[in-house]
């Protein structure tokens, strides 16, 4: 506005008014001579395959309404689409109601023509009567998006109106995964598949379909969370597995007592603990950010046990070793006890790493949005089981193939810990006597020295409490029940 | 459950460790027939074992009231059956056993009684062979002989690895410097092993059986390693074995062990072909 000041501002003020004025004015005196045909509502049912959205492009049932207004009676009505929508002029259904009466009023006539159809009726609609049209084989337009429907009526007098346009219809747009499960809808041999009550419950291919994509965030989140919780588990377990090991008693203590709560309760209970505890404490944190922490910290006691018995694995002849070229006891764990521990611990943790992949699935009890939450949604929404189903296969895809690589690492660490293949020349007996039972070996050579049967305990608090094989039981979670 | 456990022993007292002078007096004198070794008078033992006693578990006595001198460069070889203590007594020599009583001086200095500190010095000085070669399964061969020289001398890698293929030639082993253990057949092993105790410059090595744990046709190679380093180098070597035949070429002093007590010592012909104790002759009689 090309004034300034207050008074320029006041004079702005007063002019809008008096043309807010005018145009009201003007709309009442050149309105239309009466809406005779009101438009109440246009929905359209339902196409998604197990959901409840409408999706563009794909047949379905428009269900349009209006009330015929006093003074006046409708013989036609035709309806326009924007976009690409078309309508089918094979199966309309009109319905007429004079208050809670019907009217006996049918179709005389119904022609589509691409986004529009004009609907004659036998007789013509009575005034104040609700006019309800339901036109089937209806596709909306394929882009999606708030469609409304237009139209014009005819009225006995002979002239023709405008409908208003209705309320919007959400449409979803038609993908070509909407278009997919589409052909799979007509396909017969899916129908057949889908006939079957068991295959139609658990594998129905429509829903494995568009499940694999609705439940890809969560899978997603899946992975960011035991990614992430995983080197905070290793390091922590580490500490406490150094703890565990250590010579004071304080340090020892605090660690069998983090590692037993923790082994010894379900992660459910852990969860719940920290989801509903912290709040009440006043302390709000992400979820997701929660998720991996209760994951590092559970995950955290499991791994400190596999370390301790991982580095009480290591023959007692390597510490003896380092001690005779006079390593200390931080040089000796650093460079030669935690380097083999590492190859030797790797097998077992990643067997702890597919546990803790699996059981991310708990926290969908608490609303953390991954996997196992949205294939719930999605059972909820379709009342069918693939879903699970399908998120089955997105915990398989990560898990099937780690185990298959705990197999080969496990078979190459036996290999090399034998020096089979590799070694030049020796005969199979050297290899065998040197080879023995395998990892623990040197343990039976070490051990050989004469009125050894006592202990042999190292000076200088170098040896930690010693154990010659591994115990494969406290290594092991079991199946996950025992968490 | 009384009458099972055994009884436990009484620590046995013993007398505080003799000065410097006095013992070396009183070891020249001692030894001078027992050794085939070249020391003159006023020279010191390198290892002095005074009265040592070793208990497990303060029931079963292993060693009992053991008196042994080491001079520089001699070769002492242990001899005796399983069960006699002389493993027992070389791991008290760098401590992996803790003497229960008794004096273990190195260079005149009493190692018994010290500080994890104290103890991780003492032990550089003091070699050490195993049985079952205890190399570093994730490092190579040169590695191996590498690592005591860097972590623990503080030498630099340039020299710790010069010194490390140095030490690899002379047991002959060279070609195999990047080679993992696992690569590597027993013998090959235990004269890397050898190699990684050389590489520190200890003033002893202990040799615990070295030749225990290997085939027949693999135990000439380490025993040709420690024959040259015993007959070039003037390390002073102390060794466990049941190898008479080298015992009996490369040995400056030989001594016999049962039950924990040194039966008999002296020259490797003495000891060998006119044995005095009765037991010394029926082990030397049973072996061969």
């Amino acid at each position: 506005m090309p004034v300034s000041g207050k008074h320029a501002a006041g004079q702005g003020r007063a002019l809008r008014a008096l043309v807010l004025a005018c145009a009201l004015l003007v709309s009442l005196l050149i309105a239309p001579p009466a809406l005779a045909l009101t438009t109440n509502k246009a929905t359209a049912r339902p196409n998604e395959d197990g959901g409840h959205n409408v999706i563009g492009g794909l047949p379905t049932r428009l269900t349009w309404e209006g009330t015929v207004d006093a003074g006046e009676q409708v013989v036609s009505v035709t309806l326009t689409l924007p976009g690409d929508g078309t309508f089918e002029d094979a199966s309309v259904k009109v319905t007429v109601l004079d208050g809670l009466d019907r009217v006996p009023i049918g179709v005389a006539s119904a022609s589509a023509e691409g986004d529009s159809i004009t609907v004659a009726f036998s007789e013509p609609i009575p005034a104040g009567s609700l006019l309800r049209l339901e036109l089937e084989d209806t596709h909306l337009p394929s882009e999606g998006g708030a469609v409304s429907v237009t139209g014009s009526y005819a009225t006995a007098a002979g002239a023709t109106v405008e409908l208003e346009a209705s309320e919007p219809i959400a449409v979803i747009a038609n993908t070509w995964l909407q278009q997919a499960v589409a052909a799979l809808d007509a396909s017969p041999a899916v129908q057949a598949w889908n006939s079957n009550q068991f295959l139609g419950m658990f594998f129905k291919p429509q829903l494995m379909l568009t499940s694999l994509f609705s439940l890809f965030p969560g899978w997603l989140v899946c992975l960011a969370i035991v990614l992430a919780a995983y080197p905070f588990a290793i390091a922590l377990g580490l500490l406490f597995a150094l703890m565990k090991i250590s010579h004071n008693p304080l340090l020892r203590a605090i660690s069998v007592v983090y590692i037993n709560i923790l082994r010894g309760t379900p992660l459910f209970l852990q969860i719940y603990i920290m989801f509903f505890g912290l709040p009440m404490l006043g302390i709000v944190i992400d979820n997701n950010v929660l998720g991996v922490a209760v994951m590092a910290i559970n995950s955290s006691a499991y791994l400190a046990e596999i370390f301790r018995a991982g580095i009480q694995s290591i023959p007692q002849g390597q510490y003896e070793a380092a001690a005779s070229l006079g390593m200390n006891r931080i040089q000796t764990m650093f460079t030669i006890i935690l380097p083999q521990t590492v190859r030797r611990v790797i097998p077992t943790v990643t067997s702890d790493f597919i546990t803790s992949y699996k059981d991310t699935s708990l926290l969908s009890s608490v609303g953390v949005m991954e996997l196992m939450m949205f294939a719930k949604n999605a059972t909820s929404v379709s009342g069918n089981i693939t879903p699970y189903v399908t998120a089955a296969l997105f915990y398989l895809v990560v898990t099937l193939p780690l185990i298959k690589v705990v197999g080969i690492i496990e078979k190459n660490l036996a290999r090399s810990e034998r020096g089979q293949g590799t070694r030049p020349g020796a005969k199979a007996k050297a290899s065998q006597a040197h080879a023995g039972g395998g990892p623990s070996l040197e343990i039976a050579g070490s051990s050989h020295f004469e009125g050894a049967d006592g202990e042999h305990s190292l000076p200088g608090g170098l040896l930690a409490p010693f154990v010659p094989a591994m115990p494969a039981a406290s290594m092991q979670r079991g199946d996950g029940h025992g968490r | 459950m009384v009458g099972k456990r055994k009884a436990k022993l009484e620590l046995p007292v013993v007398p505080p460790p003799l000065g410097a002078e006095e013992a070396a007096r009183g070891a020249f004198a001692a030894d001078r027939d027992l050794t085939s070794h070249h020391f003159v008078e006023g020279e010191h033992p390198i290892v002095r074992i005074e009265h040592l006693n070793k208990t497990f578990d303060g029931t079963t006595q292993v060693l009992r009231d053991v008196n042994l001198n080491v001079w520089p460069g001699e070769v002492v070889v242990v001899l005796g059956p399983s069960g006699s203590g002389k493993s027992t007594m070389l791991r008290c020599i760098n401590l992996l056993e803790i003497p229960t009583a008794g004096h273990i001086l190195i260079e005149d200095e009493e190692i018994t009684g010290k500080g994890a500190t104290d103890v991780n010095k003492l032990r550089r000085d003091v070699g050490m062979v195993f049985q079952s070669f205890n190399l570093f399964p994730h490092l190579t061969a040169k590695e191996n002989v590498m690592i005591g020289q860097t972590k623990v001398l503080g030498k630099s890698k340039g020299e710790a690895e010069k010194e490390a293929l140095i030490q690899l030639e002379a047991v002959g082993l060279l070609d195999r410097a990047d080679y993992k253990p696992a690569a590597l057949s027993g013998g090959q092993q235990q004269r890397v092993a050898i190699a990684r105790a050389v590489a520190m410059h200890p003033n002893v090595i202990l040799f615990d059986e070295p030749t225990s744990a290997l085939d027949p046709e693999l135990v000439r190679g380490v025993l040709d390693v420690m024959r040259d380093l015993a007959e070039n180098s003037g390390m002073t070597m102390i060794i466990v074995t049941h190898e008479m035949g080298f015992a009996r070429d490369v040995a400056d002093r030989v001594v016999f062990m049962e039950d924990g007590v040194v039966v008999e010592q002296g020259r490797p012909e003495k000891v060998f072909d006119h044995p005095e104790n009765q037991r010394t002759a029926e082990f030397l009689g049973s072996i061969e």
